[in-house]
């Protein structure tokens, strides 16, 4: 996207917030629309987990309509609707980390959670998004980061914000930011070089 | 520079974050050390695979996930919009509500007495017709005589007050009323009588 293309979205975004507040159900889809696949695919890259990557979809839009009076106008509608999602993702982090154990980085056996394995499940399973050996490796990579590193990590490469855009969206100051973002990518890095990408 | 602070360049170099002196002296120090040179080249195809991966997966949401939002979030919010104005302006809403009471309220009562209503000491000395009462030539009424929604006709002697309300009176040459004549029109007037008649009725009693 050239500048010209993110101002012309930014405008966009802004008319059709307007709208959606006033209690316009069709900007309301629009919005919907744009930026369900933004949400979606943030949140499968922080849990790992397509049901529970739609669950947090939903929910976001749900929140996003039933808080429209406290979003505040000057903020990036972008901003706001990231920060829901990924607070909402972090929650369902923290309330399975008995379970998982992020910070060791053990969990290299790909998609294999307790949905994947409920016999009969029709859906698509984990992998089928992965076309290369790269993006498998990258994928386990990510999902074994500590999730204080994984949203910082995930807004920067997905989202592709700043570092001042993500201290606005996870509330933080830019100098956290940074100091997660050098410790995630040297995580990362060594992954990396351990799985012999290079 | 030691490796430490070479390390924490390289990543302000990857964040977009560094001055054209630092990236200087960075690169002098990458020349010269082999180890952070390897370590530099490793976070440069780290930050390059991630940007190309991440960008190059296709994920979206799953068909029909629109559709099940839009029927979760609750139905028009646009019919709610009247009760908003009421909940900013309680005070109005109120005097509003009671003007609308009494209004309806009083035209009810009026509109119940459409009929003719005659009040009388004496019915036998009246003749009725339609919505004429008269008072025939001779007879005498003791007590005051009321007529509501009606025409009054006093040709003979009424021993007492005249009222007529809504209507209107004729009144003979040969009649002869001993108390005052009064005749109501007004929906105010109306009224005053109502209150004035309940307050003399409880103090006749």
């Amino acid at each position: 996207m050239d500048l010209e293309e993110i101002i012309v979205a930014d405008h966009f975004d802004t008319r059709l917030v307007k709208l959606a507040r006033k209690g316009d159900q069709g900007a309301f889809a629009e919005l919907v629309d744009l930026y369900k696949d933004k949400i979606f695919h943030l949140a499968y890259r922080m849990l790992s987990n397509r049901h529970e990557a739609e669950d947090i979809v939903q929910e976001t839009f749900l929140r996003v309509y039933k808080n429209f009076h406290r979003y505040d106008e000057k903020q990036k509608f972008s901003t706001w609707i990231y920060r829901i999602a990924t607070n909402l993702c972090i929650d369902r982090l923290r309330k399975r980390k008995p379970n998982y154990y992020l910070d060791a980085g053990m969990n290299d056996q790909d998609g294999v959670d307790g949905y994947a394995i409920i016999p009969g499940d029709e859906r698509t399973p984990e992998s089928e998004y992965l076309l290369s050996e790269t993006q498998a490796m990258i994928h386990t990579a990510i999902e074994g980061l500590p999730a204080k590193y994984k949203s910082v990590i995930v807004l920067r490469y997905l989202q592709e914000l700043s570092l001042q855009e993500i201290g606005d969206v996870l509330d933080m100051p830019v100098t956290t930011v940074k100091t997660r973002v050098h410790r995630g990518r040297e995580f990362l890095r060594k992954k990396l070089e351990h799985k012999a990408v290079f | 520079m030691d490796c430490k602070h070479a390390s924490t360049l390289m990543h302000d170099y990857f964040d977009g974050d560094i001055t054209h002196e630092q990236a200087v002296e960075l690169k002098g120090h990458l020349q010269s050390c082999s180890a952070c040179s390897i370590q530099f080249q490793q976070l440069e195809q780290t930050e390059m695979t991630l940007f190309a991966t991440l960008r190059h997966t296709r994920i979206s949401a799953p068909d029909g996930l629109v559709s099940r939002i839009m029927n979760e979030i609750p139905k028009q919010r646009k019919q709610q919009v009247w009760l908003k104005v009421i909940k900013k302006h309680p005070a109005l809403t109120a005097a509003a509500i009671f003007l609308l009471v009494m209004l309806f309220s009083t035209l009810s009562l009026m509109k119940a007495d459409n009929q003719l209503i005659v009040k009388v000491g004496d019915l036998d000395q009246v003749v009725i017709n339609g919505n004429i009462v008269t008072v025939p030539e001779g007879s005498t009424v003791t007590g005051n005589l009321t007529v509501e929604n009606g025409k009054a006709e006093i040709l003979g002697n009424v021993e007492g007050n005249l009222t007529v309300i809504d209507g209107s009176y004729y009144q003979a040459s040969t009649a002869h009323i001993s108390g005052k004549v009064k005749r109501i029109d007004q929906a105010l007037d109306w009224i005053w009588y109502r209150i004035s008649n309940t307050f003399t009725d409880v103090a006749y009693r």
